[in-house]
């Protein structure tokens, strides 16, 4: 397998390949597990991560994120690595990716690794090599910061959980949302035999929980959880499909993470959507991360946000004002009595400022200045809350007229605000008489 | 007469105002402040604190034995910011906490004014102290020391020091804060300690290994790849990474040694 060219290949030459053909790769998180060093070898862990860069392109860079080769017998039509491309191929040997990840991390560039690969020979065959690459880094370099690996979908089960005791985070990436498309653009990869390793894994580590709670001193398989991620725009499905897989995902399969990534047209094929003028849907991936946050963190259910009629989510607005406005029934919420769960589904007020405000009314009545210095972000919010009886300024709970006010991207207030409920026409302004509202 | 406590910028020396001010005038109203940055006001008698160790530490005893722990995180954190009424937002929230039924509770006090203000430093330092849990870069001296620089608003190499001494135990490194004058001094196997007063040997700080170089480059290279070139948005990577930091990261400037930057 290792020709002469490759072995003789530089390793910034090595990196930059690898790197780059990880880089379509979204996780790069490192939350979920909090470890102390041993005060025998180097790194720990927080449970929140942490980001040590940022890319040009905005995204976080906190895992040392490369592939293991990008040789791979795999044919996804979406993919670059793809075996019918013609790109140049290399491979790291375990030691350059054990050395690589040691001295980013001292020099704190780094907050671990990220190891997926492109399919080598078998399953089996790359899992094994990843496998010797952790052990080494983990077990003789004593290597206590994260490490998040791809389960290689069809690899042995015994390989998997081996490596997951020296993993923290596993995924296997479900890569398209349902099994049609998954046949049309990944012929090599089938919906089973993505799910069975993801099923192992959320087995094996229930299991392991057991032993942790009888023997303290057990091995921890993957305790950071698992993660996945899909592709967004590759195939004609809906929002409303995404985010129900997405949904059951979590229920089912426990979990901690789903991904979205925008496609990004970097093969031709007559399978593939055509996009290259209008560029990846990056802000469909933000609404479908938006609404993600919804389903974890604020007790949203998917078919709360979407349904059969309105499969897609408003490019205008984010999801949580778009339920808003759909249930002004419910608003506007007292401040000062409303239980933490309605507080929770008030555009402009997040998980932690909802925490907050519960807490800071017991010792006395909260004010709108409270409120922004809690973290409130009030020209979202000011529609939906009263404060002691009153919103803030004289606002009315009309669909029209608040949906108006939240799309003046620029912080501006309402109108008529000043007691001035007219004002003089010029001929050079731009009213916009009827055509303010906004079809949803 | 509004009694107003002088004291130096250091945790020692505003625990020991807060001491003072807290023995004499724990019913009136007294401020402090940090020498060099006073206002004179009328009506108001300054003193010179006598800063000693006891003091704050009695102060800490108190503040944690009647306030609790996460009452003194906050409290700390916010005498650790770069603003000059930190002490005597610290003092009214002190005096605001007696007024409450649990006293431990009172940072949940937020529609109090000072309490509100103690929150935000508190809230603001510890931010930037992440920040550069994030961004601080080391490099690799030819003594095999790890050494970065940095330049931050607030003093925050004492909340910094846990996360790097627990993550580097066998490692030989040393933070230098240019902004305060201040190092993080942490040898291999031992406890870190801060060192005030010291000057920075450039010559010995521009000296890296030749191994830090190929590393360097490795590292830039890999920050060019990784980035996704369709996806490409500047504003956002500037939301996450303020330019304040850049000038001390590896993958943000080209050469290997950092550039002067002048106070």
């Amino acid at each position: 397998m290792k020709d002469k060219m490759q072995s003789e290949m530089p390793l910034y030459e090595k990196l930059n390949i690898l790197s780059d053909a990880a880089k379509y790769d979204v996780s790069c998180t490192s939350s979920g597990v909090d470890r102390q060093n041993d005060g025998t070898g180097i790194g720990n862990c927080r449970k929140a991560g942490i980001c040590h860069s940022f890319s040009a392109d905005g995204r976080c860079i906190s895992l040392l994120k490369i592939l293991f080769t990008n040789e791979c017998i795999y044919d996804c039509k979406y993919c670059i690595n793809r075996s019918s491309n013609d790109v140049v191929r290399a491979s790291f040997t375990p030691d350059e990716v054990c050395d690589l990840t040691m001295e980013f991390y001292r020099r704190n560039y780094i907050e671990g690794l990220f190891l997926s690969s492109g399919i080598l020979k078998s399953p089996d065959y790359t899992m094994e090599l990843i496998y010797a690459t952790l052990y080494k880094l983990r077990r003789e370099r004593n290597f206590q910061g994260y490490i998040h690996v791809k389960a290689i979908p069809g690899a042995d089960q015994r390989l998997i959980q081996m490596t997951g005791y020296l993993a923290d985070r596993m995924s296997v990436n479900m890569e398209l949302p349902t099994a049609e498309s998954l046949r049309l653009l990944a012929p090599h990869k089938s919906r089973k035999n993505i799910l069975t390793p993801m099923r192992f894994v959320q087995e094996k580590s229930k299991e392991n929980r057991q032993e942790i709670t009888l023997y303290r001193n057990v091995p921890r398989f993957v305790p950071a959880g698992q993660s996945t991620q899909m592709i967004v725009g590759a195939t004609p499905e809906t929002d409303y499909q995404i985010l129900h897989v997405t949904e059951s995902l979590y229920k089912k399969f426990g979990l901690k993470r789903v991904f979205f990534s925008a496609f990004v047209p970097v093969n031709e094929d007559k399978a593939l959507p055509s996009i290259r003028d209008q560029g990846p849907p990056l802000l469909r991936e933000h609404r479908l991360y938006q609404a993600d946050w919804l389903l974890r963190f604020y007790h949203f259910e998917a078919d709360e946000l979407l349904d059969e009629e309105n499969p897609n989510f408003n490019v205008l607005l984010d999801p949580k004002c778009c339920w808003a406005l759909k249930h002004l029934d419910v608003f506007p919420v007292e401040i000062n009595r409303a239980d933490y769960r309605t507080l929770l589904r008030v555009p402009g007020i997040g998980y932690k400022s909802a925490g907050r405000i519960v807490k800071a009314r017991r010792m006395g009545t909260l004010r709108f200045e409270d409120l922004k210095k809690m973290g409130v972000v009030l020209k979202r919010a000011l529609y939906f809350i009263t404060c002691e009886g009153k919103t803030m300024y004289p606002v009315r709970l009309d669909e029209d007229y608040i949906t108006r006010n939240l799309l003046n991207t620029k912080e501006r207030l309402p109108e008529g605000v000043d007691g001035m409920t007219y004002r003089q026409i010029s001929l050079f302004d731009d009213v916009n008489f009827g055509s303010g509202t906004v079809v949803f | 007469m509004r009694q107003i406590y002088i004291c130096t910028d250091t945790v020692t020396g505003l625990c020991s105002a807060l001491h003072d001010a807290w023995k004499e005038n724990r019913d009136n109203d007294a401020g402090i402040e940090i020498r060099g940055k006073t206002q004179q006001q009328l009506f108001c008698e300054y003193r010179t604190v006598a800063e000693c160790e006891q003091k704050a530490l009695r102060l800490e005893r108190m503040i944690k034995r009647h306030m609790g722990y996460n009452t003194y995180w906050d409290i700390y954190h916010a005498l650790l910011a770069d603003d000059g009424e930190k002490g005597t937002a610290v003092f009214k929230t002190m005096q605001a906490s007696r007024d409450i039924r649990d006293s431990h509770k009172i940072m949940d006090h937020l529609s109090h004014p000072d309490v509100a203000k103690v929150f935000a430093l508190s809230r603001s330092v510890s931010n930037e102290a992440h920040m550069y849990e994030e961004f601080i870069r080391f490099r690799e001296l030819e003594n095999g020391i790890l050494f970065s620089e940095i330049t931050p608003k607030a003093q925050v190499l004492t909340c910094v020091a846990d996360h790097f001494a627990d993550r580097f135990p066998l490692e030989n490194w040393m933070i230098y804060d240019r902004t305060h004058q201040v190092f993080l001094v942490h040898r291999a196997r031992e406890e870190w300690g801060l060192v005030w007063g010291e000057t920075l040997d450039h010559e010995a700080a521009g000296k890296v290994s030749d191994k830090e170089r190929e590393y360097e480059r490795l590292w830039r290279g890999f920050f060019e790849s990784i980035s996704i070139k369709e996806r490409e948005n500047p504003r956002c990577q500037q939301n996450h990474l303020p330019l304040r930091y850049r000038p001390h990261m590896t993958e943000m400037t080209q050469t290997c040694i950092k550039p002067e930057i002048r106070l």
